[in-house]
């Protein structure tokens, strides 16, 4: 044992770890700081050194050229033992370290904690938060599937739009002018050298910030900052209230950190690592990318809004965004921290989350893209079929065929871009119907010329039946006919 | 000491059973390429159960599912319906030789597969009393006056209790005889109709249509009254 302490006592004369100790987790905070809302930062480094040890790993059997990215992804999954854990520890790890880097931030600006002296912890913590979500996209980038693949284009399309720079940054994003050869390279080298070597160097700036200023105490209603005499009230409150980061303060820290390595290790076994859903080949056009779901806000916004304001967002909205985002302690400089007095911070925090989770259900829900397989692949339900004339089976096998269903449902299967038709018979008359085939309007395509008169006599036939039993199709004022198709309404 | 070597031997363990855990990647949720596809109930659901129904019946298209009709069809009859559509009606060509998507080793399975998953003994024994699903070559011409003629007869004593007197639809069933309807289906297509019925819906097949079984050139009279009524696509 004396051994020990000798060797330890070495060291510690060489190294001067007692004295590294006291400056960094040793250091005093205000026992007020002590709390479970301060948790996120300290659980989020957890993420990165698991997305460090576990991408160290990968890296070993992940081969990083397009011919051979996918089938490594495949041979971790299926022939590598505890490949695919290691994968769904990675993937998880990211998940959950893109979450808690948010969450962080939400936190610490509820708390005001940005404020006076802190200014530059929370930009620097906003270049952290970009650098997470570029390791989260490129690591995406790295299945090279169709997830990918897409992912690539639209962000490179994005930058495209940006004037002046924008050839060249796609240029060399994609190292050439098309996604080809060069750009898994590219990316590789973004996500396992630019990207975290930029993340480790502002995290140790952000550290340095926080042991520097110190961990701001809880806030309390009324209780101002005053950039005169802050520095001096706090030094006090450390003097008098102050406990030690570790062991006293940190301990809510370690039991939420083990939670989170739990939490990641037991998604990674129970629900497993993202399947690559087919290489990245352009031409398998059965194929429904979609983003991993920190990008499925971005995703729905740019489906969902008018292509006249796409370069709006682009090039001003965005840019802009991410200024304000870091300009955010030299915008808010009031002297109130509490998020009770500070309806505004509040306020912002509930839409821009809303309209985040809103965007990302819509993301997921995706209704603008049609379901391409929708014509061959979800049946005409049977009570559609039942009881139905010759003439409205053949109209139903048209709705098929001419691929109607791709983007209308029948009472929920089938595409969502459209409105659904089960029931349209109550909304459209014959010739209402008739003419949105032919003509189209709202978003729909003209189909008059694709369709020969059998065709559209046979659709609107079964489209005309496509009324619940109780209720009667809807009927011109002018037509003096009971039946829409001129043959006795079927049963 | 013993109980945290046990400890440890426990969690060396459940790591090693980790691999039987319900995260782990089913080989048979492989990404394939839809060309690869060669499981008969996969390429079923993508390609033909839009019309054809869920389970090959209740579609609003030919009940391929139907027993009867599966022990009539020739697999090498449906490969060719399937690879090459049937022009005319809403059937797509599949085969990726006539545009479509499907390779031919995929039409193979489709059209193997239909029958080993739905016929059924019972039908074929009843097949074998059918007249054949193709009518004979060197038969009398579809729509040749007299043959109409005759099908007006054969139609009043089988069919016009549901379709309608004059076929324009009756108390059971819609017309046959709507010039859309018939622009939209080969008469081979109302051969089949006929002969194979639409059990899933309620019509039967030839076999339990009336009092007797329909004779085979009755099965071919009554396509040509029902295809004499067809007008010319305008």
């Amino acid at each position: 044992m004396n051994r020990i302490r000798l060797l330890g006592q070495w060291l510690d004369d060489r190294l001067a770890l007692g004295r590294l100790y006291e400056h960094t987790i040793g250091h005093r905070i205000p026992a007020s700081s002590a709390s479970w809302w301060y948790v996120f930062g300290s659980a989020t480094l957890v993420c990165l050194i698991i997305q460090l040890v576990t991408g160290v790993c990968l890296a070993l059997v992940y081969v990083p050229s397009p011919d051979d990215a996918y089938a490594s992804l495949e041979y971790l999954d299926y022939e590598q033992p505890f490949g695919w854990y290691l994968r769904g520890l990675h993937y998880w790890g990211s998940n959950f370290m893109v979450a808690l880097v948010t969450i962080h931030m939400v936190q610490i600006f509820l708390f005001g904690a940005y404020k006076y002296p802190r200014e530059l912890t929370w930009m620097v913590g906003c270049a952290l938060f970009l650098a997470t979500i570029g390791m989260a996209f490129t690591g995406q980038t790295m299945r090279f599937d169709q997830d990918a693949y897409w992912g690539v284009e639209i962000i490179v399309s994005i930058l495209g739009r940006l004037p002046g720079v924008g050839e060249y940054a796609t240029h060399l994003l994609q190292g050439g002018p098309i996604v080809g050869a060069e750009t898994l390279s590219r990316f590789f080298a973004l996500h396992v050298f630019v990207i975290p070597g930029a993340l480790i160097g502002l995290l140790v700036i952000h550290i340095r910030l926080v042991l520097v200023l110190g961990i701001s105490e809880y806030p309390v209603a009324g209780k101002h900052v005053e950039p005169g005499a802050y520095r001096d009230d706090y030094e006090g409150v450390v003097e008098k209230t102050g406990i030690r980061l570790m062991p006293e303060g940190g301990g809510k820290d370690l039991v939420f950190g083990a939670l989170v390595l739990l939490a990641i290790v037991l998604c990674a076994a129970l629900i497993g690592p993202k399947i690559p859903n087919g290489p990245a080949d352009p031409t398998l056009i059965q194929t429904v990318p979609r983003p991993d779901f920190y990008f499925l806000s971005l995703f729905a916004a740019f489906a969902l809004m008018p292509p006249y304001l796409e370069t709006v967002v682009i090039v001003y909205v965005m840019p802009l965004a991410i200024v304000l985002l870091f300009a955010v302690p030299f915008i808010s400089r009031g002297p109130e921290r509490h998020p009770s007095r500070r309806p505004g911070a509040v306020i912002a925090v509930t839409v821009v989350l809303l309209s985040l989770f809103t965007l990302a259900w819509e993301g997921v829900q995706s209704p603008w893209s049609p379901d391409m397989d929708a014509w061959s692949g979800v049946p005409v339900q049977p009570r559609f079929v039942r009881g139905r004339s010759p003439l409205a089976h053949a109209g139903a096998t048209i709705l098929q065929a001419k691929q109607c269903r791709n983007c209308h449902a029948l009472d929920g299967a089938g595409g969502k871009r459209g409105p659904d038709l089960a029931g349209v018979a109550t909304r459209l008359t014959e010739d209402q119907l008739i003419r949105q085939v032919l003509q189209g309007g709202g978003n729909m395509p003209a189909y008059g010329k694709h369709l020969a008169p059998h065709e559209v006599t046979a659709l609107v036939a079964f489209l005309g039946t496509l009324h619940p039993e109780n209720q009667p199709p809807a009927r011109s004022a002018a037509s003096s006919s009971s039946s829409p198709t001129g043959f006795p309404e079927p049963r | 000491m013993i109980p945290r070597l046990t400890l440890l031997c426990l969690v060396v363990a459940s790591t090693f059973a980790c691999d039987g855990l319900p995260g782990r990647p089913n080989p048979d949720d492989r990404y394939q390429r839809p060309e690869d596809v060669k499981d008969f109930g996969a390429l079923y659901a993508t390609n033909c159960s839009g019309c054809h129904g869920a389970t090959g019946q209740l579609g609003p298209a030919t009940p391929v599912g139907d027993p009867l009709y599966l022990a009539l069809a020739a697999p090498e009859y449906l490969r060719t319906i399937i690879a090459g559509g049937v022009a005319g009606t809403a059937m797509p060509r599949f085969g990726q030789e006539a545009g479509g998507t499907l390779t031919p080793e995929q039409i193979a399975i489709l059209a193997s597969g239909l029958g080993a998953r739905w016929s059924s003994r019972e039908a074929e024994k009843l097949a074998a009393k059918a007249p054949g699903l193709v009518a004979p070559v060197g038969g009398a011409v579809p729509g040749h006056d007299g043959q109409v003629e005759r099908g007006r007869g054969v139609y009043g004593q089988f069919c016009a209790s549901c379709h309608g007197p004059d076929g324009r639809g009756g108390e059971k069933a819609g017309s046959i005889v709507h010039a859309a309807y018939l622009g939209l289906v080969s008469d081979q297509g109302l051969r089949t109709t006929t002969l194979v019925g639409r059990r899933d819906l309620g019509m039967p097949n030839w076999h339990d249509l009336g009092q007797r079984p329909m004779a085979p050139g009755e099965i071919g009279d009554v396509v040509a009254w029902m295809a004499s009524h067809r007008a010319p696509a305008p």
